[in-house]
C-alpha cells in the first residue's frame, strides 16, 4: 500500500516524461556527439572524425555567429519594450471611456494578429513593403516630394526596421490583451477612492494599477523573450536574412550553416548547443526572478 | 463663519470651473480616444484585410499603382491553388491532422503529469517542472539537426507521425504549464474526501479533478493547436512533396522567375482564415490561456 | 582457333548491335518499363514549363509516368543533399552546373555510359557530339565521365531596350563594360530610372550572376586554376570588385536584394533599359502579358566586353539518373532523359520556350529568325569564347558559394571594403580547399 502510494506520481508522470525525453533529450545527446565530430553532411566521403572541441573553437572565433547573436539580442531589446509600452497604451484605451461598441469590437479584433501564421505575416510584409507596388511606398510617395519608393527590403537598416515593424504589429495586441485582463482585476472601489486623492495618471498607474499589471508584464516578458529568441518563420519568408546578413537572426544563421552549403552539422550542432545554454540560463533567471518571485 | 462660507463658495466655484474645464477637455479627450481606437483598429486589421483583398485581384490589379481598393474580383487564384498543380487543399488537411493529433496527444500525456506535479509530493519536483517548461523555451533549431539525421537513418522523413512527435516538444509543456496551475486551484478537500471513500488516484484524477480543470485543458488545447498549425521549421525539414504542411506550402511559391502574388495571398488567406475564425470564437479563452501561461 | 573465335564473337556482336540499332524504337525499348513511375524535381522556369508540354507525348508512347515536383531553386540543392544522404531522392537528378562535382564525388548520380552503351536502351540517334561541347562538358561531365545530359541551358546575354537607348541618343548597346559605366550609366540614370541592374540577391544569384561576372570582366578570378590558391586580393580581381561598386550608382538602390524576377520585371516595365541575364528569360521578356517592351524595342546581344574580351556567364542544368533508385526506374529515367534532350525533340522544346543544348536546332533559319537570343547565345557557347570554368564545379563550391554570397553582398552594401571582403573570402576558401586536401595532393585539382 505504501509503495503503491509512492509510485502513484510515477505512473502519472512517466508517459509524458518518457515521450518528451525521447523527442527532446535523445536528439540533444546526439547533437552533443555530432558537435565533437567533423560531420559534413553534403560530403559523405569525408570520414566523421572525432575532433575534440575544434567545432566549438570555430564557433567562438566566428564573427558571423556573434554578429547574429548580437542582432537577435538587439531585436529583442528594441521590440520587447515597444510592444510593452504600446500594449499598455492600447490596454488603457480599450479599458473605459466612451465608444463602448468600438472598444468591444477592437478588443475582439486584436486577437487576429495573434492567430496569424508568422510565415504568412512575412509574405504579407513582402507585398506591402514592395518597392514598386507596395502600399507603404504608395502612401509614402504621395505624402512626400520624393517620388521614388523606398527600398525597404534592399537596405540593411530599413530591412531590419521592417522585420521590427512586423514583429511589433503581430505581438503588441498580445501585450495589450494581457495588460487588459490584468487591469480588469483592479477593484473598482479602490480606484474610485484613489481618484478623490489624485488626478495624475502616473500616480494612479504606479500606486494602484501596477500591482495588478506586474503579473501581466511577467507573462509578456517570459513568453516574448522565449519566442523572439526562437524567431525564424516570419524573417525566413520576409528577407531570409538579407540583404547581406542584416536580418540574419541566430536561428536563420544556424540553419544556414547546418543545412546549406557544406551542411556542417558538427559546427551547427555546437552553435545550437551554445544557444541552448544561453536560453536555458535566461529562462532560469526569468523564472526564478519573475515567475517564482510572485508566488514565494 | 463668513470666511468659512466665503472659502466654501470659492471652493465650489473653483470646482465648477474645474468641471467646466474638465468637460471641455473631455470632449477633446473623447474625440482623441475615438481617433486612437480607430487608428489601432485600422493598424491591426490592415495587413490581414490587404491580404484577403489581394487574393481576389488579377495579376495586373496587384501590381497597379496606385494600389486598388475597389476592383472587379476574381476567384482564379483560389481555383489555381486548389487545383492539382499546387494542391493547397491537401496541405491544409495534413496541417489539420498533424495539429489535432499533436494537441490530443499532448492533453493525453500532459494532464496526468500536471496533476502529479500539482498534487503529489516527491523529490526534485521543482526541477522536473522546470524541465517540462524549459522545452517551451528551447529553439527547434537545437534539435532539428540531430532529429533530421536520426529520422533519415530510420526512413521516417515525410512521415506525419514524426512531425506530430516533434510538435509534442512544445505542446506538452504548454499543457503541463497551464494545467498544473489549474489543478492547484482546485481545493484539496475534494480529493481527500474521495480518498477517504476509497477511490483510487486514477478515479480521482479522471472523475473529480479533470472535470474541474476543464477550463485549463480547453485553453491549453487551443494554444497547442494554434502553435502546431503555425509551425514552420520542423515541417520545413521533416515533410516532403505532397505531405508538406500548409505553412511549408506557402514558402514554396517564392521560387520562380515571377512571383505569383495572387496565389501566395490566396494560400495565406486559406491558412490564416480557419485559425482566425477559431480564435475569434474562443478569444476569451485564448487571452486567458496566454495569461495563465505565465502567471498563476 | 581462339583468335578466330574472338573475332567471330566481335563480328557477331557488331552485327547484332547494328541489327538492334535498326530495330530500335522508343516504344519497344520502354516496353519492359511500361507502368513505371519516375519522379523528378523541376524548377519554376520557362524550360521546365516547356518540358511539361512535351511530357504527355512521352508518357503516351512509353507507358512510363513522369511525376515532377516544383521546388524553389534556392532550396533545390538543400533538398537533394537531404534526400540523398537519407538514401532516397527522386529518380531523375537535376544537376546545376555547379553541383556536378559534389553529386559525382558523393555517388549521387549514376555514370550514364552503362545506359548509352546498352543497345537495348541507347537510341542510335543519341549523338552526344550534337550537344554544344561546352554544355556537355560543364553540365554533364565530371572527371571525364558523363553523368548528365544538358537539359536547361543558359548563357549570359545582354538584353537592351532599343527605344529607350535611342531616346537617350545611343545608336546601340554598350560594347564594353567600361562604356556602360562611363557613357551609358550617367546618361540613362535619373528620374526614377537606372541605366543597368545586376541581380545580386544573396544566394547563387550573388555568387554567379553578380560576383563571378564582375571578376571575369576584369580578368580576375576566385582561385588560381593551377595552384587553387585564392586570388581575390590580386589587382585584377580587386579591379573587378571595385568596378561593381562604381557601377552601383547607376543601378536601382535595392539591387542587392533583387533576384532574377525583380531585375527582369524592372526591364519589362521600362525602369531599366539594360540588363545582363540568362538566355532562359527570353520567353518572359517577350511575353506581352508580362512585358511592356514590344519586340520592336527589344535587343539581345552578347554580354559587353571586359578587359579580357567576351567572358559570358555560363549556367544551366543537366538531367541524370539516381543510382539509388531500383534498376527499372533507372532505365526508365534514362529513357526519359535521352528523349527529352534528343535532337529530334529540340525544335519542339525550343518552340515551347525551352533552351536546347543541341547544335543542330539553331541552324534552322525559322528558329534563328523567330528567337532573337539564338545568335548571341550560339556565339557565347562557341569554342574559344565559352568559359567552362565560369564557376568552379568541384564538390566544395556550394559551401564556397555561401561564403561568397554572404560577403559579396556585404561588399556591395559597403559593410566591407573590396579588400577586406576579399580577405575574408580568401581565408575561408583557403581553409575549405585545404581541408578538402587539394594542397596536400590528396585530391586532384579538378574544377
Amino acid at each position: 500500500m505504501h509503495t503503491q502510494k509512492r509510485l502513484t506520481p510515477f505512473f502519472f508522470l512517466a508517459p509524458a516524461v518518457v515521450i518528451l525525453a525521447l523527442v527532446g533529450i535523445y536528439p540533444l545527446v546526439f547533437a552533443a556527439w555530432v558537435s565533437l565530430h567533423n560531420y559534413l553532411l553534403a560530403q559523405p566521403n569525408i570520414p566523421h572524425d572525432f575532433v575534440w572541441l575544434s567545432n566549438y573553437l570555430t564557433v567562438i572565433r566566428d564573427s558571423s555567429f556573434w554578429g547574429s547573436i548580437g542582432r537577435t539580442l538587439f531585436y529583442l531589446a528594441v521590440a520587447l519594450p515597444l510592444e510593452i509600452v504600446l500594449g499598455l497604451a492600447i490596454a488603457f484605451m480599450l479599458r473605459r471611456g466612451r465608444w463602448a461598441h468600438l472598444r468591444g469590437f477592437a478588443r475582439v479584433m486584436l486577437v487576429i494578429p495573434l492567430a496569424m501564421t508568422p510565415v504568412v505575416t512575412g509574405l504579407i510584409g513582402r507585398l506591402i513593403f514592395n518597392q514598386q507596388f507596395g502600399v507603404v511606398n504608395y502612401v509614402q510617395t504621395s505624402l512626400s516630394s520624393n517620388k521614388i519608393g523606398t527600398e525597404w527590403l534592399g537596405n540593411p537598416t530599413l530591412a531590419f526596421v521592417t522585420i521590427l515593424v512586423l514583429e511589433i504589429w503581430q505581438w503588441t495586441p498580445f501585450a495589450a490583451l494581457i495588460f487588459l485582463s490584468g487591469l480588469t482585476a483592479v477593484p473598482a472601489e479602490v480606484e474610485e477612492a484613489a481618484t478623490l486623492e489624485t488626478r495624475s495618471f502616473w500616480v494612479m498607474l504606479r500606486s494602484i494599477q501596477l500591482p495588478f499589471l506586474l503579473p501581466a508584464l511577467t507573462a509578456i516578458l517570459i513568453l516574448r523573450t522565449a519566442d523572439i529568441l526562437k524567431q525564424f518563420d516570419m524573417v525566413y519568408t520576409l528577407t531570409s536574412g538579407g540583404p547581406g546578413s542584416s536580418t540574419e537572426l541566430i536561428n536563420l544563421y544556424i540553419t544556414r550553416i547546418g543545412l546549406r552549403g557544406a551542411f556542417d552539422q558538427g559546427v551547427a550542432s555546437a552553435q545550437a548547443l551554445l544557444m541552448l545554454v544561453l536560453t536555458t540560463v535566461l529562462s532560469r533567471l526569468y523564472i526564478r526572478y519573475l515567475y517564482k518571485g510572485d508566488n514565494a | 463663519m463668513t470666511t468659512q462660507q466665503n472659502s466654501a463658495a470659492a471652493i465650489r466655484s473653483a470646482d465648477q470651473l474645474a468641471v467646466l474645464r474638465a468637460r471641455r477637455g473631455s470632449t477633446v479627450k473623447t474625440a482623441l480616444h475615438g481617433v486612437g481606437l480607430i487608428v489601432v483598429l485600422f493598424g491591426t486589421l490592415f495587413p490581414f484585410l490587404w491580404m484577403v483583398l489581394t487574393s481576389f485581384k488579377t495579376g495586373a490589379q496587384i501590381t497597379a499603382t496606385p494600389p486598388l481598393v475597389f476592383f472587379e474580383g476574381t476567384l482564379d487564384h483560389y481555383r489555381t491553388i486548389l487545383g492539382d498543380q499546387y494542391n493547397v487543399g491537401q496541405s491544409l488537411i495534413t496541417s489539420l491532422i498533424v495539429s489535432v493529433s499533436a494537441t490530443a496527444l499532448a492533453v493525453l500525456l500532459g494532464t496526468p503529469a500536471a496533476y502529479a506535479l500539482a498534487r503529489f509530493e516527491f523529490k526534485r519536483k521543482d526541477d522536473l517542472w522546470f524541465w517540462f517548461i524549459s522545452n517551451r523555451f528551447m529553439s527547434p533549431v537545437v534539435i532539428i539537426l540531430p532529429v533530421y539525421l536520426l529520422a533519415s537513418q530510420l526512413k521516417l522523413i515525410g512521415n506525419p507521425g514524426l512531425l506530430i512527435a516533434m510538435y509534442l516538444t512544445f505542446s506538452i509543456p504548454v499543457v503541463v504549464w497551464i494545467c498544473t496551475d489549474q489543478f492547484r486551484s482546485i481545493p484539496r478537500e475534494l480529493d481527500e474526501a474521495a480518498m477517504v471513500d476509497g477511490a483510487s488516484p486514477a478515479f480521482i484524477f479522471l472523475r473529480i479533478a479533470l472535470p474541474l480543470a476543464l477550463p485549463g485543458v480547453v485553453v491549453s488545447s487551443i494554444l497547442s493547436f494554434i502553435f502546431s498549425w503555425n509551425e514552420l521549421l520542423f515541417a520545413l525539414f521533416l515533410t516532403r512533396g505532397s505531405g508538406v504542411t500548409a505553412p511549408v506550402k506557402a514558402t514554396s511559391f517564392l521560387s520562380g522567375y515571377d512571383v505569383p502574388w495572387g496565389e501566395i495571398m490566396a494560400t495565406g488567406t486559406l491558412i490564416v482564415l480557419p485559425v482566425i475564425i477559431f480564435s475569434l470564437l474562443v478569444s476569451r479563452h485564448l487571452v486567458q490561456g496566454l495569461t495563465m501561461g505565465a502567471i498563476k | 582457333m581462339k583468335r578466330t573465335l574472338a573475332l567471330t564473337a566481335a563480328f557477331l556482336s557488331v552485327a547484332l548491335a547494328t541489327q538492334q540499332a535498326q530495330a530500335w524504337s522508343l516504344k519497344e525499348a520502354a516496353a519492359p518499363y511500361a507502368g513505371t513511375t519516375i519522379t523528378g524535381i523541376f524548377l519554376d522556369r520557362p524550360g521546365y514549363k516547356a518540358a511539361d508540354t512535351l511530357i504527355p507525348q512521352f508518357e503516351k508512347e512509353t507507358g512510363i509516368k513522369v511525376k515532377t515536383e516544383v521546388v524553389p531553386y534556392e532550396s533545390t540543392n538543400q533538398r537533394y543533399v537531404l534526400d540523398f544522404t537519407s538514401g532516397g531522392g527522386t529518380d531523375l537528378v537535376l544537376s546545376d552546373v555547379v553541383w556536378i562535382g559534389q553529386f559525382a564525388d558523393a555517388g549521387w548520380m549514376a555514370p550514364l555510359d552503362k545506359f548509352y552503351n546498352d543497345p537495348k536502351l541507347a537510341d542510335p540517334a543519341l549523338n552526344l557530339k550534337g550537344f554544344f561541347p561546352v554544355l556537355l562538358d560543364s553540365f554533364g561531365t565530371w572527371n571525364k565521365k558523363v553523368y548528365g545530359l544538358p537539359f536547361d541551358n543558359y548563357s549570359g546575354l545582354m538584353y537592351y531596350n532599343k527605344c529607350a537607348l535611342k531616346q537617350a541618343g545611343f545608336a546601340g548597346p554598350p560594347k564594353t563594360w567600361n562604356e556602360l559605366l562611363t557613357k551609358y550609366g550617367p546618361k540613362l540614370t535619373g528620374n526614377g530610372k537606372y541605366a543597368f541592374a545586376l541581380q545580386s540577391r544573396r544566394g547563387e544569384t550573388q555568387s554567379a550572376d553578380s560576383f563571378m561576372r564582375t571578376l571575369w570582366l576584369s580578368g580576375g578570378s576566385l582561385i588560381d586554376p593551377k595552384t587553387f590558391e585564392p586570388t581575390l586580393a590580386s589587382a585584377a580581381s580587386q579591379k573587378g570588385l571595385q568596378f561593381r561598386q562604381d557601377l552601383l550608382k547607376f543601378m536601382p538602390p535595392g539591387v542587392v536584394d533583387q533576384d532574377h524576377n525583380e531585375v527582369v520585371a524592372a526591364f519589362n516595365n521600362g525602369t531599366v533599359p539594360i540588363i545582363t541575364e540568362w538566355s532562359a528569360f527570353y520567353p518572359t521578356i517577350t511575353d506581352p502579358k508580362q512585358s511592356k517592351i514590344g519586340l520592336n524595342c527589344l535587343g539581345v546581344t552578347t554580354e559587353p566586353l571586359g578587359s579580357a574580351g567576351l567572358k559570358p556567364a555560363l549556367g544551366g542544368f543537366s538531367l541524370g539518373v539516381n543510382p539509388n533508385s531500383d534498376a527499372k526506374k533507372q532505365a526508365a529515367a534514362y529513357l526519359f532523359i535521352q528523349w527529352i534532350t534528343s535532337e529530334k525533340n529540340a525544335k519542339a522544346y525550343v518552340q515551347a520556350g525551352g533552351v536546347s543544348g543541341r547544335q543542330a536546332v539553331y541552324k534552322d533559319p525559322a528558329i534563328r529568325s523567330k528567337f532573337l537570343y539564338v545568335d548571341p547565345m550560339v556565339k557565347s557557347w562557341s569554342a574559344g569564347t565559352a568559359v567552362p570554368a565560369f564557376r568552379p564545379r568541384f564538390a566544395e563550391w556550394p559551401q564556397i558559394s555561401q561564403i561568397v554570397a554572404e560577403n559579396g553582398t556585404k561588399i556591395m552594401l559597403g559593410q566591407l571594403s573590396t579588400a577586406a571582403g576579399a580577405k575574408v573570402i580568401d581565408d575561408q576558401v583557403k581553409a575549405i580547399l585545404d581541408k578538402a586536401g587539394y594542397y596536400s595532393g590528396k585530391k586532384a585539382k579538378l574544377q
